[in-house]
């Protein structure tokens, strides 16, 4: 049986459904990412799950515990805040030993686990600190160990990472997981940031409109998007609609989709066994680090991306013709 | 020096001061108290309806001095509308209470402070994120630990800074209690009046003397308030 | 769920506290006989028609329109184009403005009273003027505050280098751009200032006295002699203030959403 079970789960507020139908079943040890627009709905099942907002109607229910009327205190359910939530008028140390202190926990066990969890998130020189002494980054580790210290069954971060900048969030993303796998902790993110949920997650479940639009690994997510919104959503997918592509490839595509995407770095200029042809003039080149977009027309705008190799340019106005091979055209529902 | 001299010698205006300053502590301390509650009940209702509040407490602000005086003569002044009320149905609340005297001042005061008050408590409270309530919530903490550990350590400054305006408040007020007690209960702001007014024999070098005084206790009070919020406040720095 | 109750009870406690009294006095206003009954014996507008005949009254009232407005008026002449400038120009000496500006505001007229007539009563000006220099320097916070808000909403140096970059001049970006952007926050300071010294009393009645006699000296005197009138300049004054009080609130939030646009 599953760790963390939800079922059935509606949110409305009046009128206005924010939240269809949702079903999760999540591992004990899994590291669960909500990926979707802002908006969609991610971060109000986090706050049902916690008990701070209550569902409209479904089940939620973890260890084979149903959590219905449970007070979010008595949930043993882990929360960081996007705005980390620090207690101002603590220091690191106090905020991060609170919980213990609600549970009574004695105090050599406490000064314990407290300098354990600091040493964890790299913060032992910081525990005198009070939370406006520290800088973004430091503050959200100081949330983390906070929730961490009560050993949650379940920790959720919403929007953790997003008031960070880029740098020290991509630092941050590899230390949540590390830490995730070292304690073996189950955790549900909400983001909206395609890469962050990529890069940390075992399963990624994407949302949209308050409802779970996929499921499946970054890698199945990412490789075989079952719509379009998914593919537009994770990538810089080019999307076609079934009659255009056929014409531009000049054949006929098997199944039943009118849809069919491409990822850009699928594309290539050197021909393969087996490859369909996409051709167009091309019109734009944009360097992104070490990837080159260029942009084609031809019977349909579409992009393609290479990694950006000495000797390689492509030359405005030229028309060119770009391989791809059969499988990567994904049809879509 | 003479003047300042004859202030600490002369018992009438050193009762004027502890008059003030018990006045002024008292009501001030009331008002806080019961704003405290009021507003923490009036954060359950919606961003509109707090403001329509704040509105209206803002028009009674206004409502101070001598038309407040007299709105408490008509409440409960002599023949004022509850002491008829309390006198018919021989409930003796009100007959040792007199309006004219300092249980009557303290009402008045207490109302000028209450908008005051309110003014001053609606932005601190506003200023706690209901994201801490959450995440000690979600820690296992009870709403009377959030505020005995959080709430009310994060608003002390505030709540201590607006205790000190509502002192120095009380202590500056002369029209209500000179329109109610025409210069008879023993104030300092009263003496001061009385004493440039010259009702009797205006002796302006004396009232200077005692203004100093008073702008010396006001300033002091402030300044204690300041050093007390400075003291808890470095460790939130 | 007890402790919630308790919070519920101090908040109508303090709302009932805060209308009582005003609504009483509104009443009193219009009741015929009121002294030995829970409500009035009867309703009458006897009271209001009295005062309104009244010159003293209208005389009263002229003057304390009069010296409020003065006061404001002379405040925004003056005080205003001097926070702009420091402002927008030397932002290192606005801590010395907020100081003058808390300064003011905690300095009680009985102080400021005796100050005012150890200085001044020799010098041989009148003291109405006096007391009208006093009303502009004591109104500086509210003027401030209105000033400072608009002001901070929106970017006000970048404003007037943008304008004069599409070839406006500096007397043109002013009036153009930056008045009628801070206008509503000074409209509103300006009319809590008018409300602020329409009410006040402790230094016209200790500097000048009965020689200038506003409503609030006038409702002074009426207090010893008739209730009823004395309720019915209440009245006005209340009505004022609550008009007062909602044009301030109207314009504060409709500026507020212009900002947020």
């Amino acid at each position: 049986m599953s760790y963390l079970i939800i079922e059935g789960l509606h949110k409305k507020y009046g009128q206005v459904s924010v939240l269809t139908n949702i079903h999760m079943e999540i591992q004990k040890g899994e590291f669960i990412t909500l990926l979707g627009p802002s908006g969609c709905g991610k971060s109000t099942i986090l706050r049902i799950v916690a008990g701070l907002t209550d569902a409209s109607a479904g089940k939620i229910s973890i260890e084979g515990k149903d959590m219905n009327g449970v007070q979010p205190k008595d949930r043993q359910v882990g929360m960081v805040f996007q705005s980390y939530a620090l207690f101002p008028n603590m220091t690191v140390h106090e905020n991060v030993a609170f919980g213990l202190r609600m549970q009574k926990v004695n105090k050599t066990d406490m000064e314990q686990r407290v300098h354990e969890m600091l040493a964890l998130v790299h913060l032992s020189e910081k525990a005198n600190a009070y939370p406006k002494e520290l800088s973004g980054g430091q503050q959200q580790r100081v949330a983390l160990a906070r929730a961490l210290i009560v050993r949650p069954k379940v920790l959720l971060l919403d929007e953790p990472l997003s008031a960070l900048d880029a740098q020290i969030r991509k630092k941050l993303q590899a230390d949540l997981r590390s830490i995730q796998r070292k304690l073996n902790m189950t955790m549900i993110l909400v983001t909206h940031d395609q890469e962050e949920a990529m890069a940390v997650s075992d399963r990624i479940f994407v949302m949209n409109n308050g409802s779970i639009a996929q499921t499946g690994t970054p890698t199945e997510i990412y490789t075989r998007p079952n719509n379009e919104f998914i593919a537009n959503f994770i990538g810089h997918y080019n999307v076609f609609p079934r009659q255009s592509l056929e014409k531009m490839l000049g054949k006929s595509l098997i199944g039943q989709s009118t849809k069919f995407a491409i990822r850009p770095e699928a594309l290539h200029l050197d021909q393969r066994d087996g490859d369909l042809c996409l051709s167009g003039i091309a019109k734009q080149s944009l360097m992104s680090g070490n990837i080159i977009r260029t942009t084609f027309e031809g019977e349909m705008t579409f992009t393609m991306e290479q990694l950006h190799q000495q000797g390689y340019s492509i030359e405005m106005g030229k028309s060119y013709k770009c391989y791809v091979a059969q499988e990567d055209v994904i049809a879509l529902s | 020096m003479k003047q300042y001299e004859s202030i600490f010698t002369n018992d009438y205006i050193l009762q004027g001061f502890k008059n003030s300053i018990t006045l002024s502590v008292i009501s001030a301390m009331i008002a806080l108290l019961i704003t405290l509650f009021a507003v923490y009940a009036m954060m359950k209702f919606s961003e509109p309806v707090r403001e329509k509040i704040i509105i209206l407490t803002n028009l009674t602000s206004n409502f101070s001095g001598i038309p407040l005086a007299f709105a408490f003569i008509v409440l409960l002044g002599n023949s004022g509308l509850f002491t008829l009320l309390f006198d018919k149905w021989d409930i003796d609340v009100l007959t040792s209470f007199s309006l004219y005297s300092w249980s009557g001042l303290l009402l008045i005061y207490i109302y000028f402070q209450l908008p005051l008050s309110l003014m001053l408590l609606y932005p601190i409270y506003d200023g706690i994120q209901q994201q801490w309530k959450e995440a000690a919530a979600l820690l296992g903490a009870s709403s009377w630990q959030f505020w005995m550990k959080i709430g009310i350590p994060v608003m002390l400054p505030g709540i201590v800074g607006t205790f000190s305006v509502l002192f120095a408040n009380a202590m500056g007020a002369y029209a209500s209690a000179y329109a109610l007690t025409s210069s008879n209960y023993n104030l300092v702001a009263i003496r001061i009046g009385s004493l440039i007014k010259g009702d009797i024999f205006a002796q302006p070098e004396l009232a200077s003397a005692i203004a100093v005084i008073l702008a010396v206790t006001m300033v002091t009070a402030m300044l204690i308030s300041e050093w007390s919020i400075s003291k808890t406040r470095r460790k939130v720095k | 769920m007890k402790k919630r109750g308790l919070a519920d009870f101090f908040f109508l406690l303090l709302v009932g506290y805060l209308l009582l009294p005003v609504l009483a006095t509104m009443l009193y206003a219009f009741a015929t006989k009121w002294n030995k009954s829970i409500l009035p014996e009867g309703l009458t507008l006897k009271w209001l028609a009295t005062l309104f005949r009244d010159t003293d009254f209208i005389q009263a009232f002229g003057r304390s329109v009069l010296l409020a407005g003065g006061a404001v008026s002379i405040a925004l002449l003056v005080i205003v184009p001097a926070i702009f400038v420091i402002v927008l120009y030397f932002p290192k000496y606005e801590k010395w403005i907020q100081m003058a500006v808390v300064m003011v505001y905690s300095f009680p007229g009985i102080i400021l009273a005796v100050g005012l007539i150890r200085v001044y009563s020799k010098i041989g000006i009148p003291m109405i003027f006096v007391v009208l220099g006093a009303y502009v320097v004591g109104i500086l916070p509210y003027i401030y505050q209105g000033t400072r808000n608009s002001l901070r909403n929106i970017d006000a140096r970048q404003l007037l280098d943008a304008a004069q970059l599409l070839g406006a001049s500096k007397r043109q970006a002013f009036t153009k751009i930056l008045l009628p952007t801070v206008y509503p926050g000074l409209f509103a300071g300006a009319l809590l200032s008018f409300s602020v010294l329409f009410g006040e009393f402790v230094l016209i009645n200790l500097v000048v006295g009965s020689r200038f006699e506003t409503v609030q000296i006038y409702l002074m005197k009426k207090l010893s002699t008739s209730g009823h009138i004395a309720s019915a300049v209440v009245f006005i004054y209340l009505v004022l203030m609550g008009l007062l009080t909602f044009v301030i609130a109207i314009v504060t939030k409709r500026s507020k959403g212009a900002t947020n646009l």
